[in-house]
This record gives C-alpha cells, structure tokens and sequence, in this order.
C-alpha cells in the first residue's frame, strides 16, 4: 500500500464535510483510488452530507444575506419581549442598568422561587427586599407605596428599614413571585421617569438635592447609585443561589459605585484614622484617614471585590487584596469597609 | 479569532446584553446574523422561515441573557445550535401540517414539481429532515464542531483552536458525528414525521 490508509480514515469525516486543509484533501483521492473498503466508506459520509444538504432539484439552499429590513425586525422583534435599559442621566443610569438585568435573571427563578438566596429570604422574598428599599427613594421623589404603610415612626433608620423590609415581604408572600415581580418592576421603572433620574444639570432643586436615607445624607443623584449599588448586589445573590454567573456591572458605572463607596467609606472612618492609600485597579487612588500624617500603609483591591467588601459579600479577613506597611491600620479600612454594609 | 481572545469579547458582550445595553443587541447581529440566517436557510431552504428563525433566536438572546454562558462555550456556537434547534422545530411543524394535507386530499402530489420526480424529492426532504433531526440529538460538544465545520466553514484545525481542544480530539468528535448520522438513514423504520417535537 502507498498511501497512509490509518491516516486517510481518520479524515474522511473532516473531508466529508469538507473541512480539511488543501494539503490534506490532495491526500484522500490518491488513496480512495487504491482502498476499495475507504472508498466505500467515503461514498456513504459524502452521501450523507449530501442529503443533510436537502434536496437537489430545490436548487442552492438560499444564503443567510438580507437587507436592513430584515436586521430592523430582527432587532425591533427582540425589544418588544424585552425593553432596553431606558436612557436616563449619568448619575441614574447604573440603577437603569442594574434594573435591567435584574430583569433578564428574573424568569431564570421561575418554578424555584423558594430557593434560599441571602439572609433567611428566598427568591421571592429578595425581590419583596428590593420593592422595600427602592421604596424608600420612591417615596422621597413623591411616588406612591404600592404596599400598605408600616408603623416604623418612633423607629430609628436601621430598624424602621428592617421592619419595612419584613412587612413587604410578609405582604409580598400572600401574593404570587410574578405579582411581587410586576410591583418591584413597574416602581423602578417609575422611579426612572422621574425628574431626578432625567436631570443631567443635577439641580440643586432635583438631582442636586441633600436628603437622608439609610441613614446618610446624598444628593438625590447619589441615592441613585445607592439604589444600582444594592440592586446589583442582590441580583448577584440571586445568581449565586440559582447557580448563575451574574456579570460585574459595565466597567464606567462601577467606576461610579466604587467612588461613592470610597467617599462614604472615608467620611466614616474620620480625618484621624491612620492614613492608607487605597488603590482600586484600573481606577484612582485616595488617601483615606488624616491628612496631617505620612501614609502608613497601601491596600490595592479590584473594583468587584471592593463593592462586594462594601456590600457585605466579601468578609475583610478573606477579600483578596494587596497590602504593604502597617497592618493595623489597613485591617481598620477592611473592618470600617465591611461595616458600611446595610444589604 | 482563537479561544482566548474569543472569551473575553463574548464575556464583555454578554455583559452589556445582561444589562440592557442595545447597541449590544445590534452588535452580536452583525457579526453573527449571517450565521444564524445561513444555518436556519440550510435546514428549512425558505428564506421566509429563515428571517422567523433569526427573529426568535436574536429575540431569545436578548431576553433570556443568562441561557447563554460565557464560560461554557463561544457565542458563535450557541447562537448556532440554536438556530439549528428553532429551524428543525420549524420543518417537523411545517412537516405535520404537510402530511396532514396530504392525509386530505393528496395536494403534495398534485403540485408539479420541477427536477427529479416529486416522490424522490419529497424522500430527499424527508431525509434531510431526519439528519437534521438527527444532529440535533448529538451530544453538545460533536454538534459544536459539525456546526463549525459544516455551517462556519471552518476546517477541523481551526474549529479545535476556537474550541479550545486538540486537532485530534476535534478530528474524532466529526468521525463519530458522521457515523451516528449515516446510521440514522440506515435506520428504516425510523418514523420521521413523528419523532419527538
């Protein structure tokens, strides 16, 4: 035998379906001419593909170009199942986001919705969470309650938002998930039509306005981000539980979650903490702590690893992270960090 | 583009797609409608069915984001299976309803058909739907390489480096692949039109 009968064999599927290099293809009819058995073979895996090529008197199968009508409806197709994320201002646009894919992960809970995700919350108990703690902002901005008022008047923030958080969800689960789904979805898209989420110029009368929630005063525009910061956070729990691997947000808006968290975090810690200098990776760098004093340590984390530090995911023992000088002095920014978490 | 370039660009489109962005709808369009009309075309030959097959597949991407995982495998395929799976769906439909007519009065006879004569033709197609039906059963990792080979037009080389796996093992996935589906046809009592929608 002249040719390579092993070697030939072995390709008559790949040439078949014509996927060969040149070189190779030159090979098999040499060979083919002189082994009746390959040949045989051949014959049959080229029929094959022939017929998988449906019928001959069809002509060609048509090819998979079309004009911009076709692309247009293709596309106009998909956003009518789904909505694009709405176009908003900066400032409000991570929350659009945020909510967005919130919604994409959501039908992946249908018929498990009573898997255990975070805290003693099930699935649908962590979106009757988010209908609670975006309602906080709702309120503020002058939209309705979709659920029954609670009694938290002589509460302070943390427990009143605690006891908010259980009503709806006691409420939410004398309803269905979808139903819970539908009041969380319709409040976010509410709260994204408002003027504060549309105010470019951050007027002091809108975007630009102090109040107090959770228990810091922000301009309305940063309670926005507060708002995609959590929305986010639970979306990931979400993920974690249902055994999906949920994407960090869009790398410009964790540039903005992670510089809010960074200012909170420094005016917790106060102008006479030991100074660190944070690094976030592929961001900026701040000294937190006094400003009198030489900087006694430098703490380097990735942007996702800091938010999920800060929103209580990570535990400040574990988050992984570069350091170097005073250990103390780093370990007070980890715990500090770690405490901001209210999730 | 090999493995690890590919995933990180479906990773960061996948991304935007999970967060509503549309321009990345837009995008995964135009670098891999072709494919998915071209995949469609071939197993339904009606460039009608092929635009429903696109329409559904790019819509399914868009809302349910999550059924696709970067980590599992590139966007070129996984479109690519899908428009395989929606386009088989669509000829046993079309099938069904075809033999239901034919129960009727016989209409596909009495179409007059140009080329060899209607009864090869409508064997030819009876065939091509088995095959198709046929692949769509395949293990996950044969189709991914019969759909780089046979609809991508990929050598067996190059659809191991987008795979991630040796020219070998890609080698043998397409023998074994072939051979189930040669065996399909010399099945004879296989009953086409009825094998599980």
């Amino acid at each position: 035998m002249t040719t390579d009968h092993d070697g030939v064999r072995e390709l008559l599927a790949a040439w078949a379906f014509d996927a060969l290099s040149p070189a190779e293809r030159a090979a098999v009819p040499l060979h083919l001419a002189e082994c009746a058995s390959c040949a045989a073979q051949a014959r049959r895996l080229r029929e094959t593909v022939r017929l998988l090529d449906g019928p001959a008197s069809q002509g060609p199968a048509p090819d998979g170009e079309v004009g911009d009508s076709g692309s247009r409806n293709v596309l106009s197709a998909a956003l009518t199942r789904r909505p694009a994320a709405p176009r908003v201002a900066a400032h409000a646009a991570p929350y659009a986001a945020a909510v967005s894919g919130l919604t994409a992960l959501l039908p992946e809970a249908d018929g498990r919705w009573g898997t255990p995700v975070v805290h003693d919350w099930d699935a649908h108990a962590t979106v009757a969470h988010l209908l609670a703690a975006d309602e906080h902002l709702a309120l503020l901005l002058g939209l309705d309650a979709r659920v029954p008022p609670s009694r938290t008047e002589k509460l302070g923030w943390a427990r009143a938002w605690e006891r908010r958080t259980a009503d709806v969800i006691a409420h939410e689960h004398g309803r269905t998930p979808e139903e819970t789904v539908a009041a969380w979805s319709a409040q976010a898209r509410e709260l994204l039509a408002t003027p504060e989420a549309l105010d470019r110029a951050r007027d002091p009368e809108r975007a630009g306005r102090a109040v107090t929630l959770t228990g810091v005063r922000l301009p309305v525009a940063d309670h926005f981000l507060v708002r995609a910061f959590e929305t986010w956070i639970h979306t990931d729990d979400l993920g974690r539980a249902l055994g999906l691997n949920v994407p960090p947000p869009p790398e410009e808006h964790l540039r903005q979650l992670v510089r809010l968290a960074v200012r909170i975090l420094g005016t917790a810690l106060g102008p006479s903490a030991p100074p660190v200098l944070l690094t976030v990776t592929g961001g900026d760098a701040w000294v937190l702590g006094s400003e009198s004093e030489p900087v006694r340590a430098e703490l380097t984390l990735d942007p996702v690893d800091f938010c999920l530090l800060v929103g209580g995911r990570q535990a400040p023992r574990e988050v992984p992270r570069r350091e170097t000088g005073d250990t103390a002095a780093v370990s007070a920014v980890l715990q500090r960090a770690a405490s901001l978490a209210w999730l | 583009m090999d493995s690890e370039e590919r995933a990180p660009a479906d990773a960061d489109l996948h991304g935007r797609l999970v967060y509503g962005d549309e321009s990345a709808l837009a995008e995964a369009y135009t670098a891999y409608g072709a494919l998915v009309r071209r995949v469609a075309a071939r197993v339904t030959r009606s460039p009608a069915a092929a635009e429903d097959v696109a329409q559904e597949v790019f819509a399914q991407l868009w809302s349910r984001p999550y059924a696709f995982d970067a980590r599992r495998g590139s966007l070129r395929t996984w479109l690519s299976l899908l428009a395989h799976r929606r386009a088989v769906d669509w000829v046993r439909g079309e099938a069904r309803h075809r033999k239901d007519v034919r129960a009727d009065d016989s209409a596909l006879h009495a179409i007059p058909e140009p080329g060899p004569g209607p009864d090869e033709t409508v064997v030819d197609r009876e065939r091509a739907l088995l095959l198709h039906s046929a692949l769509a059963e395949l293990p996950q990792p044969q189709r991914e390489v019969v759909h780089l080979a046979y609809f991508a037009g990929r050598s067996y080389r190059q659809a191991a480096v987008e795979l991630g796996i040796p020219e070998g093992t890609a080698k043998t996935r397409l023998r074994t692949a072939l051979r189930t589906l040669a065996e399909t046809l010399a099945d004879p009592t296989d009953p086409v039109w009825e094998r599980g929608a």
